[in-house]
């Protein structure tokens, strides 16, 4: 039963990461309907821009700003730059030029940064927590408690002010909300900043907990990403997260207690596949 | 004659310093490594130690009077890339010998190109067997799989004596031929294998795999890994609390690993071909020269890339530039001082040499073994 517990909270930590990360190409998809490749090349760029910023200041929360800052600006500049130039063009067009940034982006972090790793060793203040046989080390702890803060601060945006309205309101119906005297372009752009700062924050997370920087680290996310979205409905915010955390935990469990012959990242894809079978809406979305 | 056009003037000299000596005083030999892509670190390594090989050999006038010139090439491990590359070096180049400075696929895939041609090759630290199998006249200066995997059993059971051995092996040709080898001799010498996990490359999650072996209550935990995950498993075996001795291969063997593991580098062993602490003055000459150039410590890649260029000429020194008499004389070497270990033979293509146990001690690589029990380190090949 320890065992089992502890798996537990691997799989939570691990399903954590993924939430932060699919967020923000929910939301996206949510108010654009754009499939945001390129989101995995923004959370790279968090990953660089905390390790500068913790190298030169050695300030964990200047690290988590820098990172989230980076991420912001970043996606509002692809949000002004790419997307909204090609809105009126077919769906394949905005898919295309976003895995054409997603690739350009990993090139760009290669020649500037150089291909190989870089460590992200933070040293946390964080105590390694037991409790009767179970351990959540210091680095679990900290995408836990960061993880949650976030969602928790997302959730209030969403449901207690104005612009969190708006953003429910663009996502469910664009004309609707546009008739009602909102401003998509304003939303959407919005929309962009919060779900980059996301996943900023959640790649210089991964960078830390990993202990690893790359060029290439955002490429498994990436197409992990879409099949959790998928998985918890696209657009779907609760859902997303569900899915997240299902994801990590089922990676975890079936590694962890079974011994089973598939490979970890073929459980988000198997379960993708069967929700487009028996549920194409996904685990909580509605249409 | 009366030179009016500057550039003309220009044009003229450049000709007349490059073209006569790259006519008939120099001999090519040609190189290639992963310079970009995943593998990029290690190509820089190769190519800087191979380079190193080449002023060297030029310092010391050349082989028999001839300046040696380096054909470099990127094979971005990526097989077709490789094969154009290959076909270059023997269409195009016209070198006498090509040294593989890359991993398992671009040198398996470009062997039978270059065996073919009848070219001798020298393969720096690919370890796949099918690379030696192509043609009579290919060396691989690294260990075969098995080699490294029994040597790795060697010193946990005997030299480190572990009782109880956890597996986490890696899923490519690499990991899973050191696995096997590694518990089928663990086996023999009399340990217990309380579990086999294979995990795919590019994993970063390993604390599914270790809280399993956290109650197996395991002496010594063996992975077949490369230095991102070999440092992610120490890392999350410390955090867990895992105190078990840890044993990693030639994979690990690079200053990323120290880099990326940190203090949870500390205590691990691993199986390599370069001895840090070889007393010789060829080795300790080397590791000196790499970090001059580079800023940073060699590692078994760029030592094996240094050696794999050195055979080859030596090839070329004794045998001459015709194909044939050179790989005679590989195939008849016997004793070489290598940096990465004195040979004592070639069989079949394959190397015989001492299996280096190196542990990590105070931030720094240190000897803490060398392997040269026969039945350990003689080749797998009829």
């Amino acid at each position: 039963v320890t065992t089992f517990l502890q798996q537990l909270i691997n799989g939570i930590t691990v399903g954590s990461l993924y939430a932060l990360m699919a967020l923000g190409l929910t939301m996206v998809y949510g108010v654009m309907r754009v499939l945001h490749i390129a989101h995995a090349g923004v959370f790279t760029l968090g990953a660089y821009a905390g390790l500068w910023a913790f190298r030169s200041s050695g300030s964990f929360w200047a690290a988590l700003v820098a990172a989230m800052g980076a991420a912001t600006l970043f996606g509002l500049a692809m949000e002004r730059w790419v997307y909204w130039p090609l809105l009126r063009k077919p769906p394949i067009t905005t898919l295309i030029a976003s895995i054409g940034v997603f690739i350009a982006l990993e090139e760009i972090y290669r020649i500037a940064a150089g291909p190989e790793p870089y460590g992200f060793d933070v040293r946390l203040a964080l105590p390694d927590l037991r409790v009767s046989g179970l351990l959540v080390t210091g680095p679990q702890l900290l995408v836990i408690l960061i993880t949650g803060a976030l969602l928790l601060g997302l959730w209030l945006l969403l449901t207690h002010t104005r612009i969190g309205l708006a953003m429910r309101a663009v996502s469910q119906d664009g004309e609707i909300a546009m008739a009602c005297g909102m401003s998509p372009r304003r939303v959407i752009a919005f929309t962009f900043a919060v779900g980059s700062a996301l996943a900023g924050a959640a790649g210089m997370l991964v960078g830390i907990f990993y202990n690893s920087v790359s060029p290439t680290m955002g490429s498994v996310t990436a197409y992990k990403g879409l099949a959790i979205i998928v998985l918890g409905g696209l657009g779907s915010i609760p859902g997303t997260v569900l899915g997240a955390l299902c994801v990590g935990l089922v990676e975890t469990l079936v590694i962890g207690l079974v011994d089973f012959p598939l490979p970890r990242d073929a459980w988000a894809f198997l379960a993708m596949i069967g929700v487009f079978l028996a549920r194409p809406q996904g685990l909580l979305g509605v249409r | 004659m009366t030179w009016r056009n500057p550039l003309l003037i220009v044009v003229s000299l450049l000709a007349s310093t490059v073209t006569p000596a790259a006519a008939q005083d120099t001999l090519k030999i040609g190189f290639f490594a992963p310079l970009s892509g995943f593998a990029a670190a290690d190509g820089a390594s190769a190519k800087h130690s191979a380079e190193i090989a080449v002023e060297e050999l030029n310092a010391a006038g050349g082989i028999k009077g001839k300046r040696v010139e380096l054909v470099t090439y990127d094979d971005r491990h990526d097989s077709k890339e490789a094969v154009s590359v290959a076909n270059k070096l023997v269409e195009k180049d016209g070198v006498v010998g090509v040294v593989s400075g890359s991993y398992s696929m671009p040198s398996r895939v470009t062997a039978p190109i270059f065996a073919k041609a009848g070219l001798p090759m020298t393969v720096a630290y690919a370890v796949h067997p099918d690379v030696t199998k192509a043609g009579p006249c290919i060396f691989r200066n690294g260990f075969l799989g098995q080699v490294e995997g029994w040597a790795g059993a060697e010193s946990a059971v005997k030299g480190q004596g572990a009782k109880r051995i956890a597996v986490l092996t890696i899923k490519n040709d690499f990991g899973a031929t050191t696995g096997a080898a590694f518990i089928e001799r663990a086996k023999k010498l009399g340990a217990d294998i309380t579990s086999e996990q294979v995990y795919p490359l590019g994993e970063k999650e390993f604390s599914p795999y270790l809280t399993k072996i956290k109650e197996q209550n395991v002496d010594l935990i063996y992975h077949t890994s490369y230095y991102n995950e070999g440092s992610l498993i120490s890392r999350k075996a410390r955090e867990l609390g895992i105190t078990a001795k840890l044993e990693g291969t030639e994979g690990i063997d690079s200053p990323k690993f120290l880099e990326l593991a940190g203090p949870a580098a500390e205590g691990v062993t691993f199986t390599t071909n370069l001895n840090r602490d070889d007393s010789r003055p060829e080795v300790q000459s080397f590791l000196k020269k790499y970090k001059a150039k580079t800023g940073t410590e060699a590692d078994m890649v760029g030592a094996s890339a240094y050696d794999a260029v050195r055979i080859l000429a030596k090839g070329i020194e004794l045998g001459g530039s015709d194909a044939r008499a050179i790989c005679a004389t590989l195939a008849g070497l016997t004793n070489y001082p290598g940096i990465t270990g004195r040979i004592v033979k070639f069989v079949k293509g394959e190397v015989t040499k001492p299996v280096q146990i190196q542990v990590i001690k105070d931030g720094k690589v240190r000897s803490l073994a060398t392997i040269d029990n026969p039945e350990v380190i003689t080749p797998p090949v009829q």
